[in-house]
């Protein structure tokens, strides 16, 4: 048998319920699909003494479409995702983001709420704990020092989720349940730039679904991630972009980044891009923009300065493919 | 040790069991019901070896808690022979060599029985893509999707 | 009169694999299948430190916590094991001084994994850090220490030999050119983690282990050694096997921890490896790094060739010696060259043991090799193909270096390649970015003396017949998934004329079958399969006796027509049964034994230390074209399609041969294109199966198989090797295809996006290929 640390777990059958278990044990974590949640259980990465299990939960499974909308339950499945038809036309990035998570059957049970809180990843923690120990283990758990960047107190470790740029690019809310109630933010709001702790949930915090505005205008929006391997691999660097056209000018613009930092981000200064005709130049200029803010450290085999340069060609990629229809 | 009272369906057979909440769906499989076709081939959701289906769709049973499959319909390799013959897909992977060692084939056909479920029909293409979370280390894949195309053939016939 | 009906062929006929259904059906019972109940669970204490002397063990707490039944230490281990009899360095646990990071230094075997986890926990121990070394360069450094007292500058071996006039015929050349080449280390990562189950039985001193190895007569004989017990109470039962690639074709440490603990502790012990501990027990393909110079003439000729090879091998020596002297051997034997110098250092340092990793020794340096003989030809202007067939060689030949080469199928290889391709239509004409390169590639079929000499042959193969008319083949031989036990009953079926389904294998169990080597260096096809060849006569001209003294005809007058044995056309014959039947009659229960032993002219050369290793009895022969397109702007490669021809002598299971050519160009593929083990100052950053990249389906190209039939006059059914051969030359092929796309040559691998997005940016636009 496997070696787990002991646990309990828990089945509620309502989010409110779910929430006030967490309440109740500080060390309890939600698993939803747990395809990387039960990873760190069995590296010993995550020691809960409670799980809670959200698999029961109606609430949070399903795609609701609406005037105001799309509702994603966080329960989804990626391939929910994938397969829904109207994700697909509407908002293209977030399927080509859902299916192009690690492999198929991650896909059949991994979870959109899962996806979006994942870990933040890094070579020197997503180790066994045996060797962690070997390696004094580092800054995120248990350790003083980062192996990145030694001597530094900032933990670099990169948010590694496909889901999220797609989703802040169509700009997408959140929707999250907590002990004090409900509230929606910005999924971009989501996030702090803190490979430690990447999440701004407050304490005993669930997300409950992602709420996607109607789309407005022409254009479309795609996703591109690099890997070494075509299926499996985390995200090298990720990119979505949505990009609105007006005969052949950039009406609107939006860039969002995944695996190049602790969080996902949304690429700034974008503004200067509007209006132009989408060419050539315009490319350059975007992939140019998208490589300034894309700042990956060594947190993966791969050298950071490949994971830049891959990003800003992803960005030109994908919008050249929009722009082409 | 937390243990839960667990019932689900497993092969088409009603399962009542008590078990520990920290052990995995695979070591249940595996050492509970003495399914060893199931296997585990690396620490964690990277290789494949572990699929099996729930609710008929391809999961890794060593990425799962056992505990959470209450009430839930769980197919293994085991599964799919019918009276001591060998179903298409294992039929396939037979006679077209998709197994060499025989080692990722189980959680390998299981993958295929999930993709021929949702698609009778696949081009090679979306075999590829269909079967991308397995790994396997002997054949080049050449064979496998050969013998997942045979299969497919004849489960149309 | 009985049915004469003719019995179906079963050489050169695509047969699934008798064991199949076994393994499609999830019954098929591998290593960690055994032993649940009652048993056991062994955990191993590994070292952090990557070299340090063991102050101090103290097991005191952990041997009295309730559920442990044994704890081990290097104390326990009575002797040093090693694959090599003049290299026996290692240990089953560490003994005073730990060399690696993740070196087993203490095992537990406890009731349950959580007692088993907290018992290595209680176990203390007290390091004192030793300077380590991670690369070549630094072991060899002048003031480093010793890894091991008897090996000086931590080389392991260093081997040198110059054959023929090589200065003279470099000065000689039209076109000098030299490369350097770097491979990264890699890793065989079968399906199957390492898992052992042992039984030990307290009141008869017996041992029972069920290994996941490819060699369980070398894991016999290792258990008795640093067991210290006598060979005939230890029984190794070979189970269904993941594959191994090489990694389990010397004993592993934990097969040794397990028969320890399972001693100790008086009972059945379980011990599964991790993924993470199955890279750390390694044994894979050394970096390397290749020096290369090769002199041609205009026309393609090639003069003379240098090579420096310098392998980081790990911390113990394993195979090592064997790999550096195959790195230089093989050289030889593919082309007609005779003016060789070759140095190669083979050192020791702080990383887990290298072993054979499929294609022993000679992938990295075919890699260097077609790499370079590819940008030669491009520089005179000549066809690579071409440039091959200005050098072949003349079978049967003896090699520079003592090589027997008695077939030689390139020239039908190149043919193939070339034409299934539509290398001559295509080539130059794919568009942007797209682009073919070809290489060729050989290996040997089973080395033709044994590492561990005993006088014994090559290879045994009992055949047993009884009452029920079945027949039995008996056989060492282990299978791994390769076929071995599908083609010996093909070669007993086909030389005794009778229906495959009579047939029975059963294979390497030590209490019930021959001796035999194992699986490894492609040996088995070509020797059990004669022995089981010589076997199977054997018991015919049994049978073919007792037909006649049946019908009462002259032996030489009976005819076997399958199943049905007859005295003349008249004669209604009599069945397979009868004859078996009549054969028992006084003689009992009938077993026969076929051997095999290889030519002493196939023991290769003597003109330097080592130069045996490379000797064999047949050489097979490849040669691919690969195509593939490249993204500039990502530097991601896509490989479009292989097109590979497989000279294997005679293909007796033509869908075993495909799959293993399959295989093998797809293994190139991994190590050419995202394979690479990394250590974080020793430390396996790259053991798992996320980090260390094995391609996935997606990713995979078709390939398409020509097989090859230049029979050897020796080799069963005329076959010889088929399952390495083709795994060295995708590498080249590949390489040389990127520069036919995009105009640069790669000399260091694997050809990550990362890797050619860099060697893109630092190569000025337009440059054609070098």
């Amino acid at each position: 048998m496997e070696y787990l640390p002991t646990l309990h777990v828990h089945r509620p059958a309502t989010a409110e319920e779910a929430v006030a278990v967490r309440a109740n044990h500080a060390s309890a974590r939600y698993l939803a699909g747990g395809t990387d949640m039960v990873v760190n259980i069995r590296r010993g990465i995550e020691q809960p003494e409670h799980l809670i299990d959200l698999s029961d939960i109606e609430e949070l499974g399903g795609i609701q479409a609406s005037a105001n909308g799309l509702r994603i339950g966080a329960g989804s499945t990626l391939k929910d995702l994938a397969d829904d038809r109207d994700i697909r036309r509407v908002y293209a990035a977030v399927s080509e983001a859902a299916e192009s998570v690690a492999g198929p059957t991650h896909q059949s049970y991994g979870t959109v709420g899962g996806n979006l809180c994942l870990d933040t990843r890094c070579l020197y923690y997503n180790q066994s704990e045996w060797w962690r120990d070997s390696n004094d283990f580092c800054l995120k758990l248990k350790g003083n020092v980062c192996h990145v960047a030694p001597g530094g107190s900032f933990c670099f470790a990169a948010f590694s989720g496909d889901l999220a740029p797609a989703l802040m690019v169509c700009d997408a809310e959140a929707e999250l349940l907590g002990p004090d109630g409900r509230r929606r933010t910005p999924l971009a709001d989501l996030y702090r730039d803190d490979g430690m702790d990447h999440l701004t949930l407050k304490a005993g915090e669930l997300l409950v679904a992602v709420h996607l505005p109607p789309p407005d205008g022409d254009g479309g929006s795609g996703y591109a991630k690099s890997r070494v391997r075509s299926a499996i691999d985390f995200p090298l660097a990720g990119v979505a972009v949505r990009l609105g056209l007006s005969s052949g000018k950039a009406r609107t613009l939006a860039v969002a980044l995944t695996a190049v930092a602790p969080r996902p981000h949304l690429v700034e200064g974008s503004e200067e891009l509007k209006g132009r005709h989408v060419d050539d130049a315009w490319l350059d200029d975007l992939r140019d923009l998208v490589r300034a803010q894309a700042s990956p450290m060594r947190t993966t085999t791969t050298k950071p300065w490949y994971r830049r340069r891959v990003a800003g060609a992803l960005a030109a990629k994908v919008a050249r493919r929009i722009a082409e229809g | 040790m937390a243990k839960t009272h667990l019932t689900f369906s497993l092969n088409g057979r009603q399962r009542d069991d008590v078990v520990p909440d920290n052990m995995l769906l695979v070591d249940f499989l595996r050492e509970t019901a003495g399914l060893t076709g199931t296997k585990i081939g690396c620490d964690g959701g990277e290789c494949g070896a572990c699929t099996v289906l729930v609710d008929g769709s391809p999961r890794h049973s060593c990425l799962t808690l056992a505990v959470t499959m209450q009430n839930r319909d769980v197919e293994t390799v085991e599964s799919l022979a019918e009276n001591g013959r060998l179903s298409a897909i294992q039929r396939a992977f037979h006679e077209q060599l998709g197994a060499q060692c025989g080692f990722c084939t189980p959680g390998m056909i299981m993958a295929a029985e999930g993709l021929l479920r949702e698609n009778p029909s696949p081009s090679a293409d979306d075999i590829r893509q269909g079967m991308a979370s397995n790994i396997c280390r002997c054949t080049g894949y050449v064979k496998i999707i050969a013998a997942v195309q045979t299969a497919a053939a004849e489960l149309g016939k | 009169m009985n049915e004469t009906r003719p019995v179906a062929a079963s050489i050169g006929v695509p047969t699934p694999l008798v064991d199949g259904p076994d393994k499609v059906s999830g019954r098929a019972r591998f290593a960690a299948d055994y032993g649940f109940r009652e048993t056991l669970v062994g955990r191993v204490r590994r070292s952090p430190a990557a070299h340090a002397r063991i102050k101090r063990i103290d097991t005191s707490k952990a041997e009295i916590l309730a559920g442990v039944r044994a704890v081990v230490t290097g104390a326990d281990v009575a002797a040093s094991y090693g694959v090599l009899p003049i290299a026996m360095n290692e240990h089953a646990l560490a003994k005073e001084r730990v060399r690696y990071r993740g070196e087993p230094v203490a095992a537990v075997a406890a009731v349950d994994v959580e007692t088993a986890a907290k018992a290595l926990d209680l176990i203390e121990i007290e390091y004192e850090a030793l300077p380590a070394y991670f690369s070549a360069a630094a072991a060899r450094a002048g003031d480093a220490l010793r890894l091991h007292d008897d090996k000086p500058g931590n080389i392991e071996r260093d081997v040198h030999f110059e054959l023929g006039d090589v200065a003279g015929q470099l000065a000689m050349a039209d076109l000098v050119r030299e490369e350097t080449y770097r491979n990264a280390e890699v890793c065989q990562v079968q399906s199957e983690p390492h898992a052992v189950f042992a039984e030990y039985d307290a009141e008869r001193d017996r041992l029972t282990v069920r290994p996941s190895t490819q060699v369980p007569y070398y894991v016999h004989l290792m258990l008795a050694r640093t067991m210290n017990m006598n060979q005939s109470r230890i029984r190794v039962i070979k189970p269904h096997i993941g594959g191994g690639f090489g990694c389990r074709t010397e004993t592993l440490n934990t097969e040794l921890i397990c028969g320890l603990l399972a001693r100790k502790a008086g009972g059945a012990v379980r011990l599964v490896s991790s993924r993470e501990e199955t890279f750390v027990t390694h044994r894979g393909r050394p970096e390397t790094d290749t020096r290369l110079r090769i002199g041609m003439m205009k026309d393609g000729r090639i003069t003379a060739v240098e090579c420096e090879v310098v392998q980081r091998g790990g911390a113990y020596s394993g195979y090592g010696i064997v790999t550096i002297l195959y790195a230089g051997s093989l050289i030889y034997a593919l082309y007609d060259i005779e003016n060789v110098k070759y140095d190669g250092y083979r050192v020791l340092t702080n990383t887990p043991p290298c072993g054979a990793m499929r294609g022993h020794g000679t992938v990295n340096t075919r890699f260097a090799f077609e790499s370079l003989l590819d940008a030669m030809a491009h520089e005179l202007g000549l066809d690579p193909f071409e440039v091959r067939r200005k050098n072949l060689i003349q079978a049967p030949t003896m090699t520079a270096n003592g090589l027997l080469v008695n077939s030689y199928g390139i020239p039908q290889c190149l043919d193939w390649a070339e034409k299934a391709s539509g290398w001559r239509e295509r080539k130059g004409r794919l568009g942007p970015n797209r682009g073919l390169g070809m290489a060729c590639s050989h290996y040997v079929s089973g080395a033709s003396r044994p590492k561990h000499w005993t006088g014994e042959p090559h290879a045994t193969v009992n055949l047993k017949v009884d009452f029920d008319g079945s027949v039995t083949i008996l056989t060492g031989a282990a299978e791994i998934g390769q076929g071995s036990s599908t083609v010996l009953a093909q070669c007993v079926a086909e030389t005794l004329d009778v229906d495959f389904g009579r047939i029975r294998v059963i294979a390497s169990d030590s209490a019930m079958t021959p001796k035999d080597n194992g699986s490894y260096s492609s040996r088995v096809t070509y020797m059990v399969g004669n022995a089981a060849i010589e076997a199977a006569q054997k018991l015919r001209g049994i049978l073919t006796e007792a037909a006649a003294r049946k019908l009462e005809v002259r032996s030489q007058d009976v005819e076997c027509l399958g199943e049905t044995y007859r005295g003349g056309s008249q004669d209604q014959g009599l069945s397979f049964e009868d004859v078996v039947g009549e054969a028992l009659v006084d003689s009992g229960t009938i077993t026969v034994k076929g051997t095999y032993s290889t030519r002493p002219e196939s023991h290769g050369g003597k003109k330097y230390r080592g130069a045996a290793i490379g000797g064999t009895m047949a050489f097979s022969y490849a040669a691919q074209v690969v195509e593939v397109s490249v993204d500039p702007d990502t530097g991601e490669i896509t490989v479009e399609k292989v097109w590979v021809a497989h000279d294997c002598g005679k293909a007796l299971n033509p869908l075993a041969v495909e799959g293993q050519v399959e295989g093998s160009v797809w293994m190139g593929l991994g190590q050419a294109m995202s394979e690479e083990t990394r250590y974080h100052d020793g430390l396996a950053i790259t053991g798992n199966m996320l980090d260390y990249r094995v391609p996935t389906i997606v990713e995979s190209p078709p390939i398409e198989v020509g097989l090859i039939e230049c029979a050897d006059p020796y080799g069963p059914f005329g076959a010889k090797e088929a399952g390495e051969g083709s795994l060295s030359g995708f590498l080249p092929a590949m390489t040389n295809a990127v520069a036919d796309a995009i105009g640069v040559r790669a000399t260091e691998l694997p050809l990550t996006p990362e890797r050619l997005l860099g060697l893109l940016e630092r190569t000025p636009r337009g440059r054609a290929a070098a």
